[in-house]
Formats: structure tokens, sequence, C-alpha cells
């Protein structure tokens, strides 16, 4: 994907003076990012995934309540990630800025934000105060697919990102 | 040696290396990552509710989770033989690479352990979980913390 308009945001980032230590100063600092990116995301999908499996309908019998106390776990993942992809995208904006997966993976990141945000503004109360027993409405199995399904599409162009879109300017 | 040369010269491991479809390396490697956030997801969230920083779900709520452990162990030894054919001689020579194997197999017993201490007694699980639950629980997340870096820095150390 070439995209000419994002070219100048591009090169000012990647002349900042952060974005220079990040990529020509620090040398670990790429592979610890990875290595707490791959750790956030197992704690991120661990976590979340473990609730949308119960909101699927999966451990009946274990209140929803208490498996969402699972989910501030969900949210250390994620916020590892995003400050971990923060530094990846400031150190080498133009492996990232016009890649088609990242975008895809940006999606649905917003995706299951989205999903997530409507659960907790319309739907959570009715389904905490639900009987450990009783069977998950459709609603929560809706919510709880489009969360692990949304997660995992995250995870798959995240990691496909050098190959689903070989950027010509990586390397740069 | 010449069994690694030969390994890495047969036309499956030419297909993952070099195929350019992205069913090849790319979707073997991606589903390597998709096991590793099953088996390691798995495990850290035992890990947690056995430590009591994972809230009150009842034990019980993962009795089922050795399936998961399992389906993503199986798809991570399949996958991970096939990224191993296509760079065989070196990877046999690899130091971080038996490091990562040795912290798996050393957090895959501990797991079994836990298994074993708080999902097989015949009385339900306990309420309050023992020291030694908790310092294997301790240990586990070492273990996979560090199968997970090991792992990524096979890409970087000789």
């Amino acid at each position: 994907m070439t995209v000419p308009a994002l070219d100048p945001l591009i090169e000012f980032i990647r002349s900042t003076r952060m974005s220079q230590i990040f990529r020509d100063e620090v040398g670990w600092l790429w592979p610890l990012c990875e290595s707490l990116h791959f750790l956030g995301l197992s704690l991120l999908i661990g976590a979340a995934g473990f609730f949308d499996l119960r909101l699927l309908g999966f451990m009946k019998g274990v209140p929803l309540r208490s498996v969402k106390r699972f989910v501030p776990w969900a949210m250390v993942g994620f916020a590892v990630n995003l400050l971990t992809g923060l530094i990846f995208f400031i150190s080498q904006p133009q492996q990232y800025a016009t890649n088609l997966a990242m975008w895809l993976k940006v999606l649905f990141l917003l995706v299951a934000g989205i999903n997530a945000m409507l659960f907790e503004t319309s739907y959570s109360d009715r389904l905490m105060a639900l009987a450990p027993d009783a069977e998950t409405p459709v609603s929560a199995k809706v919510i709880g697919a489009v969360s692990l399904a949304a997660w995992f599409a995250v995870l798959y162009f995240g990691r496909m990102l050098p190959y689903l879109d070989p950027n010509p300017r990586s390397g740069v | 040696m010449a069994f690694f040369t030969w390994l890495q010269d047969t036309p499956f491991a030419h297909w993952v290396a070099s195929d350019p479809s992205l069913l090849a390396y790319p979707t073997i490697l991606t589903l390597h990552t998709v096991g590793m956030a099953i088996v390691v997801g798995t495990c850290v969230v035992i890990d947690l509710r056995l430590l009591g920083i994972g809230g009150d779900v009842p034990l019980t709520a993962l009795v089922r989770a050795p399936r998961l452990v399992w389906t993503g162990f199986v798809i991570n030894a399949a996958t991970g033989l096939a990224l191993f054919t296509t760079d065989a001689e070196h990877k046999a020579t690899q130091k971080v690479f038996f490091v990562k194997l040795s912290l798996i197999f050393l957090a895959l017993g501990v797991y079994a352990r836990l298994r074993k201490l708080v999902f097989r007694t015949a009385t339900p699980p306990a309420a309050s979980i023992s020291g030694e639950v908790k310092a294997l629980a301790v240990f586990s997340l070492v273990l996979w913390t560090g199968a997970t870096v090991a792992g990524r820095l096979m890409a970087y150390l000789l």
C-alpha cells in the first residue's frame, strides 16, 4: 500500500529525537519491546478470552461477576502492548503507517474496543445479575464471540504484518 | 548433524521456508503465536487465580483448562517442528533454542504438578491455597515469561 500523503508525517516522526534514540541508540529496545508485546498479548488473550468463553456459555455455574475480575489483567496486557506498539511505530513509522495489515489490525482493535464498551454500557449490569447456572442470553454470546474473534484478528494481522503487505520502503 | 542437513533439504522444509504462498511460513508462524497465546494465556490466568490476584473465581471454573493448554501445545509442537525444519542445522546448535525448550518443559512440568495438587484431588478444590501451590504458580509465571522471551530472542542471538 502506498499513501504518498503520509510521507511527510513519516519523515517527521523519523526525524524526531525520540525516534532516533529508539531506532539507533538503544539496540536492545526492539527485542525487549517485542518480548513484552508477546507477553502482553498472552495476558490479554488469556484474561479476555476467559471472560469471552464464559459469556459464550462455557463454565456454567461460575458467576460471571467473578470471571469479570480477570478483565483488569486483560487491560494490563493491552496497556503493555499499546506502549510497546507505540515504540515500534515511533521507531520505524514507515513499516506501519502505509501497511494495509496495520490498518486492519487497528480496525479490529476498534471492533474489540467498541464491543467491550457496548457490553459495559448496555449489557453488563443485566448479565451480572444472572444466576450462575442460567444460560447466557444471545446478546452475551454475540459479544463474547465478537470479542474473541476480534482479538485473534488483531493477533493475526499483527503477526502477518510483514508478509501481508510487504512494504517497499521498509528498511529505509 | 547430517540428519539436520537432510531435514533442512526436504521438499517440506523448502516449501515452508520459501514458498511465496502466505499459507507457508507466514501462516505457520502466526499459528505458532496463536498456540502461544492459548498455552501461556491459560496458564497465566490459572497462576493469577492461584496466587489470589485474579479474583475469586471458583477453582472448578478451571477444571477444563487442561484441554485448552493441550490444544495450544499440540498446535505449537506441530508448527514449531515445521519452523525448525526450515533452519534445522542452525537451530540444532542454537543455545537460546535449548533454553526455550527447557523452560517450556519445566513450565509444563510445573503445570502438571499444579493440576495434580489443585484439580485432581478427590475433595473439591480447597478454599485456601497452600504455600506449595503458590510457589509453583510463581515459578510457572517466571518460566513462561522466560520461554516467551527466549523464543523472541531466537531471532537475535546466534
